[in-house]
Formats: C-alpha cells, sequence, structure tokens
C-alpha cells in the first residue's frame, strides 16, 4: 500500500510538470503580452513597439525563452509561483483569495449534486421500468444534455419575473460572513452546476443498484423477512455505492470546468474566473500557477480516491 | 478471368451486392428503432438537425443576418425639435424591429439587431454539427492510434504516453481550449482542432482499456504464433473487434462537443463569424429579464440535440456492447 502511494505519487509530480511545461510554451507562443494587451485595453494612441519592449523587459520577457523556462521550473520546485503581472501580489496570495470561493460553490455544487443523485437513483432502481423509474431516468438525461449557462439563464428570468429573491452579485460575501445573501448569490449557480453534474452519479448508482438487487444475499435477506427498506438501505445501497466514489474523483475536474462559466455568470471571484481573466490579460505567472495548482488537486484527487477505494473495498488489490 | 495475384476468396461480407447490403442494413436500422425506442427517438432528432442544417438556406424563411424593420408607432411628419431631443427616431417612419415576440412572422421572435431568431437558430445547427462530428472524429482517430500503441506495447511507452494523457486531462478543459485557439487564431476549423485535442484521453483512455482486453486473447496470441507482424494484428484482429466501442465513443463525444462548443461560444471564445447557439444565448442574456426569448431558443436547441445524441450513444451502447450497459 504505502509503495503504491509513493510510486503513484512520484508518477503524479512527472504529470505535473508535463502540465507546467504545457503551460509554459503555450503561454509562450500565445500572441500578445501582458504590456501589449494593457496599452491596446487602456487605448493610448501612440504605444510605439519600444515602449511595449521595454515594458516587457520590465517584467523579464525578453529573456531567452530556455532561461525563462528553466528560472520557471526552478521557482517551482521552491513552491515559488512567482507574483500576478496585473496586481503585483504573489500568485499564492491570489489564490489564497479565489479559492475559499470555488471551495465554497465546489462544495454547494456537490451538495446538491448528491442528494439529488442518490435518492433519485435508488428510486429509478427499486421502481426498476415503471413509471417513476421513466420519469427520472428522462430527467437525468435532460440535465445531462441542458448546459449549465443555459439552466443557470433561465433560473434568472423566473427569479426575476416573479420577484422571488434579490440576486446580488456586487457584494460578493462569504457564507460564514453573510449567510443570508451568500446563499442568495450562490443558490442558482450551485442548483445549475449541481443539476448537471447530477446525471452521471444518478445513473451509475441506478445500474449498480440493479446488479446488487439481483445477489444471492439480497434474496437471502427477503426470504429472512426482512423489511424491504432495511433490505435497500442496508444490504443494496452499501454495496452499490463504492464505484460512486470513482465518480466522485472524476467530477472534480468537471465541477473545475462548469465553475468557470458560473463564476463568470455571477461574479464569483473564485478560481475559475480567475483562470479565464488570466488568459485574456495574458497575466502569466498568474495563469501558470493557477494552471498547475487544479492539476494538482485533480491529478491528487484521483490517487485519493484510488487509495480510499482500495481502503474500502477489500477485493481491491492495490499494486 | 483471374489475375496470377487477385485474392482466390474475398470474405463472405464483400461478396454481398449493394442492394442487398441496403436492405440489410435498413432491416438492421429497423429493428435497432423498434428494440431501442428511445434511441430510434434520439435518432429521428439528429436526422432531422442533419436535414436543417444541410437546408438550412432553403428552411429558415428569412436571411439569419436580415434587419427586419417596423412600422414606427411614434412616427410624426413634422416634429418639433423638443419631441426631436426626447426621441431621435419620430421623424422616421420605419424604426428596426428589434425584440419582437414570438409570432406568426418571426416565429421565435427577433434579436437585438432586429434579426429573424429561428433564421439564426436553424443556421447555428451547422456549425454545432460540423463541431461534434469534426471535433468527435479527430478525438477518436487520435485516441485509437495512442491507445492502441499504448495498449498493445505496454512497458515503457505506455507508462509515458499514460502520463502525458493524465497531464491533458488535469489541465482545465476550458482554458486548454481557448489557449489553442488563441495560440491558432480564432476560427470553426481552429475550434474543431483544439476541442478534438483536448477530448484525447477521455477517447484514449477507453480505447486503451479496449485494446487490452483483446490483446490477451486466444486468437491475438494465435495470430502472433503464425508469425503475423504487429500491423497485421492490429488492423486485422484488434481493430474489427473494438469497432462497436469506437461507435460508441464517436457517438457519445458528438453530444459532449456540441456542449463544449457551446459553452465556450457563450465565454466569448468562439468560432468569429459563425452563427453559434453558445452566443446566442450569451447575447440574448443582455436583455434577459425583458426579452428571453433569443436565450430560451438557443439553449432549448442545445439541449435538444445533445439529449438526441446521448439518446443515441445510449441505445447504441446497449445494442452493441451490452457488457458497458449503464458505464
Amino acid at each position: 500500500m504505502q509503495s503504491y502511494i509513493i510510486r503513484r505519487a512520484v508518477l503524479n509530480i512527472f504529470v505535473l510538470w508535463i502540465v507546467a511545461t504545457i503551460v509554459f510554451f503555450a503561454v509562450h507562443v500565445l500572441p500578445g503580452s501582458f504590456a501589449s494587451q494593457q496599452f491596446s485595453s487602456a487605448n493610448l494612441g501612440g504605444v510605439t513597439p519600444e515602449a511595449i519592449a521595454r515594458a516587457e523587459a520590465i517584467l523579464g520577457l525578453d529573456k531567452p525563452v530556455i532561461e525563462q523556462y528553466g528560472a520557471f521550473l526552478w521557482d517551482l520546485v521552491q513552491f515559488d509561483l512567482g507574483e500576478s503581472f496585473l496586481t503585483k501580489r504573489s500568485v499564492w496570495s491570489e489564490l489564497g483569495r479565489a479559492v475559499p470561493y470555488s471551495i465554497e460553490l465546489g462544495v454547494l455544487i456537490v451538495l446538491v449534486g448528491f442528494t439529488i443523485a442518490i435518492p433519485v437513483g435508488i428510486l429509478s432502481a427499486v421502481k426498476q421500468d415503471q413509471l417513476p423509474d421513466y420519469l427520472l431516468r428522462g430527467g437525468a438525461i435532460f440535465a445531462l444534455a441542458a448546459p449549465a449557462f443555459w439552466t443557470a439563464s433561465i433560473a434568472v428570468i423566473l427569479v426575476l419575473e416573479w420577484n422571488l429573491f434579490r440576486i446580488d452579485v456586487t457584494g460578493q460575501p462569504h457564507i460564514w460572513e453573510d449567510p443570508k445573501l451568500a446563499l442568495q448569490w450562490y443558490l442558482i449557480p450551485m442548483f445549475a452546476g449541481g443539476i448537471a453534474s447530477t446525471a452521471t452519479t444518478m445513473r451509475l448508482l441506478r445500474s449498480q443498484m440493479l446488479e446488487v438487487l439481483r445477489e444471492d444475499y439480497i434474496v437471502t435477506a427477503r426470504a429472512k423477512g426482512l423489511p424491504e427498506r432495511t433490505i435497500i438501505m442496508r444490504h443494496a445501497l452499501r454495496n452499490a455505492w463504492l464505484p460512486i466514489l470513482t465518480v466522485m474523483g472524476l467530477t472534480v475536474a468537471t465541477i473545475i470546468g462548469s465553475q468557470i462559466v458560473l463564476e463568470q455568470m455571477f461574479n464569483i471571484p473564485g478560481v475559475g474566473r480567475l483562470l479565464w481573466q488570466s488568459v485574456s490579460l495574458r497575466d502569466t505567472p498568474l495563469l501558470e500557477g493557477l494552471v498547475l495548482v487544479v492539476a494538482f488537486v485533480v491529478v491528487f484527487t484521483n490517487l485519493f480516491v484510488d487509495v480510499l477505494y482500495g481502503l474500502l473495498d477489500p477485493r481491491v488489490r492495490l499494486a | 478471368m483471374t489475375t496470377p495475384n487477385a485474392p482466390t476468396s474475398l470474405p463472405f461480407e464483400e461478396r454481398l451486392s449493394p442492394l442487398t447490403r441496403f436492405t440489410r442494413a435498413s432491416r438492421a436500422l429497423g429493428r435497432f428503432c423498434r428494440q431501442k425506442k428511445l434511441g430510434g427517438f434520439g435518432l429521428v432528432i439528429v436526422l432531422v438537425f442533419i436535414v436543417l442544417a444541410l437546408f438550412s438556406g432553403t428552411l429558415d424563411r428569412y436571411d439569419p443576418t436580415f434587419v427586419f424593420a417596423a412600422e414606427n408607432p411614434n412616427f410624426k411628419v413634422d416634429p418639433t425639435i423638443a419631441e426631436l431631443a426626447e426621441d431621435p427616431n419620430i421623424s422616421s417612419p420605419h424604426v428596426v424591429a428589434l425584440f419582437e415576440t414570438p409570432s406568426g412572422e418571426h416565429w421565435f421572435g427577433t434579436d437585438r439587431f432586429g434579426r429573424d431568431i429561428y433564421a439564426r437558430v436553424i443556421h447555428g445547427t451547422k456549425l454545432a454539427l460540423t463541431i461534434g462530428f469534426g471535433a468527435s472524429l479527430i478525438a477518436v482517430v487520435a485516441g485509437l492510434v495512442i491507445g492502441a500503441i499504448s495498449a498493445y506495447y505496454l512497458g515503457k511507452i505506455d507508462l509515458v504516453v499514460q502520463r502525458v494523457i493524465d497531464a491533458i486531462y488535469a489541465f482545465p478543459f476550458l482554458i486548454l481550449i481557448l489557449l489553442i485557439v488563441q495560440i491558432a487564431e480564432p476560427s470553426t476549423r481552429n475550434v474543431v482542432f483544439a476541442l478534438g485535442f483536448g477530448g484525447i484521453p477521455f477517447a484514449a483512455r477507453l480505447i486503451r482499456s479496449a485494446v487490452l482486453a483483446v490483446r490477451g486473447s486466444e486468437y491475438v496470441q494465435a495470430a502472433r504464433v503464425t508469425g503475423a507482424s504487429d500491423l497485421r494484428i492490429l488492423v486485422r484482429h484488434v481493430l474489427p473487434n473494438i469497432g462497436s466501442m469506437l461507435i460508441i465513443v464517436f457517438s457519445v463525444g458528438i453530444g459532449a462537443f456540441i456542449l463544449a462548443e457551446a459553452t465556450v461560444s457563450f465565454l466569448g471564445a468562439g468560432p468569429p463569424g459563425a452563427i453559434s447557439w453558445g452566443r446566442m444565448v450569451s447575447s440574448g442574456r443582455g436583455a434577459l429579464d425583458l426579452h428571453p426569448w433569443e436565450s430560451i431558443f438557443a439553449g432549448g436547441a442545445i439541449t435538444l440535440l445533445v439529449m438526441a445524441f446521448n439518446l443515441l450513444g445510449d441505445a447504441l451502447r446497449d445494442v452493441l456492447d451490452p457488457r458497458l450497459r449503464g458505464v
């Protein structure tokens, strides 16, 4: 077990090095630089190429590529992600501001997703090929196809039309600061993202439950005269929910992706929004740092899930 | 007359006449639709959208870029200066017909520039299908090459290839697409390539595991014993046995890529110039509280088409490979 974890962790670091290399060279060949973007957005007339070159020299963008790459990796090894071109704050402190918002939204999305998916998946399996099953599966197919930005837009229309509550996108409170205002702000994105992530989990849980419900020990439990409720919750669900763990690991990447759109729509200053901004501003150090942190979260979540799987299911041997 | 080089016997399938093949294929299709009603339903919707894309020029009713005019209700022949200052359009008999609600004339209404939303939704089909089919094809072909090499040779090659795949997977998908599109200049073709590239990890992982399963089988070992080359084994023995897998990955990919393009376009990084549903949803958001029609119809089109491809993919999976059911 221990050697497995160490081997996987080493491989993950290798993966992160590839990610770092991809993002470094992608940013390098990207047309335009932070300096030229700033000048063009400030709309200053008569900016000479020399002025842009001078600004790039100050940012250190004029050095040879290999030297920049070496310095980037050297800093990375020391966990130094550099500082944002725009705000001049370190990338770590930018992350410190953005990550809490993203975790808040991410946790809410996961909560919504699972509180819908688990009962729906169980019900759908228990009522297999009956009306509730068809309706719930139809809903899942719809949820899988509808883009989160669209369902969120429709929700905004309805909230405005019926005057349900105020959506304030300027205050940006954390949940522990002003729970009511924050929840009103997060409500639509958390449901739009949550519902979109429900479908996969629900469908997997349903098929797992169907498989487990045909096992011999379920027949035995029925023969013993156990109430159906106990059979489903105690005997079936316990053995069906393990594969859901794998899905949880995989949805981390999906949820981070959907957060880019939702944070952009609702003006949530999280990691997704910062990522998108850093590309359009060509804020190189910020972009590189954010991509690496996201990649780190994705690869190590997957390792964590695999290890947990090995611990929870004695049939799975990790080697 | 036979030439010495001609193969003595062709495989059974290749000797059938085109007509027989056609009737067989259509019979199989009919059976598929009867067995898998939802899949048949998805297939019908997909076909309708393909027809819409091919004949968009005749089914659109109006030019998607035409700006419609409407009678100006406030028109006055000789307005005073004060009236003109209040409403600059008062002296013109016609104004741009913006934000019309759905009617017999404009089925889905008009957008903020006075263009027919129905015509624009119809024309948006072309981009969605081009992206879906193109990107999925690239992902499957590249995934096949990478997955097959990785699974067939295993060892160090597999180790390195899989780590690169992991790296692309761990890279935030939308940011990867945005970077590639901006490096290669935004255009429909480059969006197709970027999405296809971003989809490689998903295709390659599935195909790798399918090849791994076939690799250990007895007929592959038998082929190796007879001295068949690696290429021959891959093409003649491995490929035909993962064919159904490829079809499933391809069909499920189409829906996913249409959704991804819509998201990229919604965020404003889609192909410039082309009519895109994602961009329509975003442009309709400008006046969402009063004029939601553009967003509603464009998003509805995305949902319907993606749903159709998902239903079709699910049914194909059930029919072609029952082992994968519920994956």
